[in-house]
């Protein structure tokens, strides 16, 4: 690869390129869409979590004003299955498709949608829509159901879920009870509750061409699912998203309703949009499913770990097998010979699980990282001290040296941040001045890093504009800057000069955004592109009749600052713009082109953190609020410091959540949800962000990864954060709280 | 949310004869609860009375001399910095800004946050087959249900929901007077009788008559501006309900208490006050010990369900903090 120019712009802190057509509402998401002659949706949902729909009664609905149709299963085309690629058991996402049975598998599934002139008509007539069941056996008790378990044996077709090496079995029966660990931790269902809804605007051109409107994290997939579907040619599907409110694991994948959204547009011929309500994101875009996790830890007399064992007991929906995937990670954090990971899944009568925030590993690690503190207390050893005298030199779980990892500098680093070292090790021994009890915790943080295939397209035109093209994804965590970052460094182009777009089908591919592995899979693409285009450009300069640079050695030119220039003869520097105008071009284009090569297969690709938090502890209330956290990652090169830092801070706080507040409450009587709104669904405000908080990179590049080093940090601030909590909560109280969310009254009176 | 009329009447008689013509009305004050409510489909009026137009917003000393009259429609977030009410009621403004977020207390009104209704997620969602309160007769879903949030105190087995309210707490704690209007001329509500315990008809969350509008709330003169204080305690540290709060209202003279009024929130269908427990208090130096024997008083007889049983032992550390705080 050839060095960039202009090796300023990578690794500097950069404002979003995006940020004022954000504030100032410019930036169009899927439901701003105009379009002539829209039609709104609006879901009827079942009112049961389990058996069949006898009769949809909607004689009223039709009569009521605006409604131009509704479409139940009586009228529902015929959907085409979803091939084994999109539907095999494990991948996330629902593949069943909606109104083609009459079974009704959990609360909130679509059975119909109203379609009318205006939201409100629509709503108003689907709540005049009575639907009469025949109630079926009602599976919504996790425990109750978990002798039915299965042992699916991966989730998302390649998270093993059933591993082990050594001998487990007999570590434990030979290891005196004082060096084992033997809990059982808990997490409850949890909702991604990112502020922008589903949201999608279906509108056909004809009978074989389709576009959709889409808040999507991933459009190629959208484009794949709505293609089969409908048995459409691919080409013929065009799925759009310019900007995602936030998805945080949904929005991905096969749900019903932007099928449904197309589907009530073929029927009345015209664009119609549906946009999900809060309460319909509890039920109708995946969620995190409960996890039970039975750990046990076993030391030698060394305090190195001799065994250990989890078993994750999750649920899924009724009509599909993703199993969260919380033992994972367990294989290989720490060194130890002897390991038993176990998943058993149960169906229940709940809405369809999929990824969220760190899928598997933010509950998993939650249980490791309490489980780990738990064995400190019990070998009379410092937390830290224990993770270092555990530190895995290689990945044990596949026998493959990591590709860069510095834990033990987040270790070091962080302790000395936080102060660490003067940390008294019995619990309920500090109060602050209002007599609140302080606690002090920490935890491991890791997330794996990957790069998947990507390809994008750039253009120069003869006013000097870059444009970028990339089937890529803008969540609100800064690709549009980081690409044109990317851009702006290779070109030698200064970044207002570049527009970056993405999230439309029609643009090269690139994968899902997801598993923190955008900026790792498109940078490469978006780098390459810029060679190519470089490589196109300086033939220009150098060759034909109107190269400005004739007879200039090719490696003695020099993109920067928007020019093209040499030192080595005297000939003044030409703008980009003005080389393609001398030499009568229009424009120049290239493609470029990346993915995983041979290091993956040699190497194993994490990114690791340390965090340390603290917390105070009311006594007599429970309420605990965190005081301060000191966050040290080790995730590769740092594309951007101010947007890596906001994701870190959106992660952490994101894990404080997860250990004090969030959980949706299933009814276990109905199957319904009992707080499916943001009033009674807890996620952090701004006062619950502590007021302390240090977030630090290492910012090492990864030399095995492609193009900057860069690993990924989407996911990872909310790992180990949880664990931090609970821990510091231990260390205040003396109490062990192994039940997520941590809220005021499991703490009453400590 | 159905179809419905829309009227805006200028003067109270106006919203009183439209309340009578049309029973299935409702007043619109701030509409932070109603519209709320409408579009879960627990409320489906088929008119809107909006009241905003009414005035009804004063915050003024009584002619008596200390005491406040302050209007149905007045602000929270007004009512909660006004200096009269910071001055000699910090108790009230306490309770209001620990109540919802600056927007909802923006639009919000005192008369609506009288009339504010439980959070009790079976009574929020007309989906859930069983309450008393939506639908009477139709059972409780909450009794085996996930009652985190419910009643401890003064509870029925037809419904153990809570009354949401961190004002009304404060008003109870305060004594407050309700001035209502209505076909037959003006009456006035003490606060301890306007909300009531579910009963055998936990339909009803107040003695207001579905002809009447809230004109007012008035606040004694305080015996003591020092002395009071709202504790609040919940799952976040912002917007979030009450799980258990408490509004203590002390006269202190020579060290010696010589008023006391308490009044719990989150544990009852009302705020709760207990006066033989508040007479424990009467002339007494104030004291951990009797401060526990008060809290003692005041949650007799509680009684919790499989998820809230912390209640209990939480409303007492809440009185006795409490009370400590407010006596020092």
């Amino acid at each position: 690869m050839a060095m960039p120019d202009n090796p300023t712009v990578i690794g500097t802190p950069r404002q979003r390129v995006d940020g004022k057509a954000k504030v100032t509402g410019a930036a169009i998401y899927a439901a701003d869409v105009k379009t002539d002659g829209i039609a709104n949706a609006y879901l009827i949902q079942s009112t049961l979590a389990s058996g069949r729909v006898i009769e949809i009664d909607q004689s009223q609905a039709e009569k009521m004003p605006g409604v131009f149709a509704i479409l139940t299963q009586r009228n529902a085309p015929k959907l085409q299955p979803l091939p084994e690629e999109l539907s095999a058991n494990g991948l996330p996402g629902e593949s069943r498709l909606p109104f083609q049975d009459d079974r009704v598998y959990y609360q909130g599934q679509h059975l119909g949608v109203v379609i009318a002139e205006t939201f409100e008509q629509a709503r108003d007539a689907a709540a005049s829509v009575r639907v009469r069941y025949q109630p079926g056996e009602l599976r919504t008790d996790l425990e109750g159901f978990a002798q039915q378990a299965i042992e699916p044996r991966l989730a998302l077709g390649r998270i093993k879920l059933q591993d082990k090496r050594g001998d487990v079995d007999w570590v434990w029966a030979n290891m005196p009870q004082d060096r084992l660990v033997d809990a059982v931790y808990s997490t409850p269902i949890e909702n991604h509750n990112p502020i922008e809804p589903g949201a999608a605007l279906a509108i056909w051109e004809d009978q074989d061409h389709l576009t959709l409107h889409v808040s999507t994290r991933g459009v190629d997939l959208t484009q794949r699912v709505l293609a089969a579907a409908f048995g459409l040619l691919i080409q013929n599907v065009r799925v759009i998203c310019p900007f995602i409110g936030g998805h945080f694991g949904s929005k991905g994948f096969s749900w019903s309703y932007f099928i449904v959204a197309a589907a009530a547009a073929r029927l009345i011929n015209r664009p119609v949009r549906l946009v999900l309500t809060r309460s319909q994101m509890f039920d109708s875009m995946g969620q995190r499913a409960r996890t039970v996790q039975s750990f046990g830890l076993a030391a030698d007399e060394t305090g190195k770990l001799a065994a250990l064992k989890h078993s994750t007991l999750t649920h899924s929906s009724m009509v599909y097998q993703y199993t969260e995937p919380a033992g994972a990670l367990t294989r290989l954090l720490y060194a130890c010979p002897n390991i038993q990971i176990n998943h058993r899944l149960v169906q229940l009568n709940y809405t369809t699980p999929c990824p969220m925030r760190a899928p598997g590993e933010a509950p998993g690690i939650f249980a490791l990282e309490s489980a780990m503190d738990e064995l400190a207390i019990k070998l009379n050893l410092d937390p830290l001290e224990l993770r270092l005298r555990n530190h895995a030199d290689k990945d044990d779980s596949e026998q493959k040296p990591w590709s860069s990892k510095h834990l033990k500098e987040c270790y070091d680093h962080g302790a000395s941040k936080f102060g660490w070292s003067s940390r008294n090790p019995h619990p309920a021994s500090a109060r602050d001045k209002d007599g609140r009890l302080v606690g002090w915790g920490m935890a491991t943080a890791i997330y794996p890093a990957r790069q998947e295939p990507a390809a994008a397209r750039i253009t120069l035109a003869n006013d000097g504009s870059v444009v970028v093209q990339s089937a890529t994804h803008e969540a609100g965590t800064g690709t549009y800057t980081a690409m044109t970052q990317f851009v702006s460094e290779n070109l030698g182009v200064p970044m207002e000069q570049v527009r970056f777009e993405l999230g439309d089908t029609q643009f090269p591919h690139a994968p899902v955004n997801g598993g923190s592995f955008l900026t790792a899979s498109v940078a490469p693409a978006v780098t390459a592109a810029c060679n190519n285009l470089r490589d196109k450009l300086i033939s220009l300069a150098l060759d034909g009749p109107a190269a400005p640079f004739t007879g200039v050695a090719r490696g003695d030119l020099v993109l920067a600052d928007g020019r093209i220039s040499t030192q080595k003869k005297s000939l003044p520097p030409m703008a980009l713009a003005d080389v393609l105008s001398k030499t009568n071009n229009q424009q120049l284009v290239a493609e470029g082109e990346a993915g995983p090569g041979d290091a993956y297969q040699k190497f194993a690709f994490y990114s690791f953190g340390a965090v340390f938090v603290e917390v105070r502890v009311d006594p007599d209330f429970g309420e605990v609020r965190v005081a301060r956290v000191v966050g040290v990652y080790d995730v590769g090169k740092i594309i951007n410091p101010m947007l890596a830092r906001s994701q870190l801070l959106g992660g952490i706080t994101f894990g404080i959540g997860m250990a004090l507040m969030e959980g949706t409450i299933p009814d276990i009587p109905t199957g319904r949800i009992v707080n499916s709104n943001l009033s009674e669904y807890h996620v952090p405000v701004s006062t619950d962000v502590p007021p302390e908080f240090t977030i630090e990179f290492l910012d090492i590049p990864d030399p095995n990864m492609a193009d900057s080093g860069a690993r990924g940090l989407g996911e990872i601030g909310i790992v180990g954060t949880p664990a931090a909590v609970a821990n510091a909560i231990y260390h205040a109280t003396g109490k062990r709280i192994r039940d997520l969310p941590i809220t005021p009254d499991k703490l009453v009176g400590v | 949310m159905n179809a419905f009329a829309y009227v805006r009447p200028k003067d109270l008689d106006s919203a009183l004869s439209l309340i009578r013509s049309t029973p299935k009305a409702r007043f619109l004050a701030g509409g932070t609860n109603l519209l709320d409510l409408w579009k879960m489909g627990v409320e489906q009026p088929d008119t809107l009375i909006d009241i905003n137009r009414l005035g009804l917003s004063q915050i003024a000393e009584l002619p008596d001399g200390g005491g406040l009259s302050i209007g149905a429609l007045a602000r929270n977030s007004d009512v909660a910095t006004h200096s009269l009410v910071t001055e000699r009621y910090p108790v009230l403004s306490q309770a209001l800004l620990a109540g919802a977020s600056p927007q909802l207390r923006n639009a919000a009104t005192v008369g609506g946050n009288l009339m504010q209704r439980t959070r009790c997620y079976y009574f929020y969602d007309p989906n859930f087959p069983c309450c008393n309160k939506r639908d009477p007769g139709s059972g409780c879903g909450a009794l085996n249900g996930f009652n985190r949030i419910h009643a401890i105190l003064g509870q029925s087995d037809q419904c153990i929901a809570t009354n949401p309210s961190d004002m009304c707490v404060a008003l109870a704690a305060l004594e407050a007077k309700i001035h209502i209007t209505g076909p037959s001329g003006e009456r006035v509500i003490a606060i301890a009788d306007f909300h009531r315990l579910p009963g055998e008809q936990p339909e009803l969350d107040t003695t207001l008559r579905p002809d009447e509008l809230i004109t007012a709330v008035d606040l004694p003169a305080p015996a003591d501006t020092k002395h009071n204080l709202y504790l609040k305690i919940r799952d976040r540290s912002s917007f979030a309900f009450a799980l258990v709060s408490a509004a203590i209202v002390l006269g202190i003279g020579e060290g010696q208490i010589t008023s006391a009024r308490i009044a719990l929130g989150g544990v009852a269908h009302k705020p709760w006050r207990v006066p033989e427990a508040e007479a424990m208090l009467q002339g007494v130096k104030p004291d951990r010990a009797t401060f526990e024997k008060v809290a003692d008083r005041l949650l007799q007889g509680a009684h919790a369900y499989r998820y809230n049983q912390y209640k209990i032992p939480l409303a007492r550390n809440v009185v006795v903090r409490g009370l400590l705080a407010a006596s020092a």
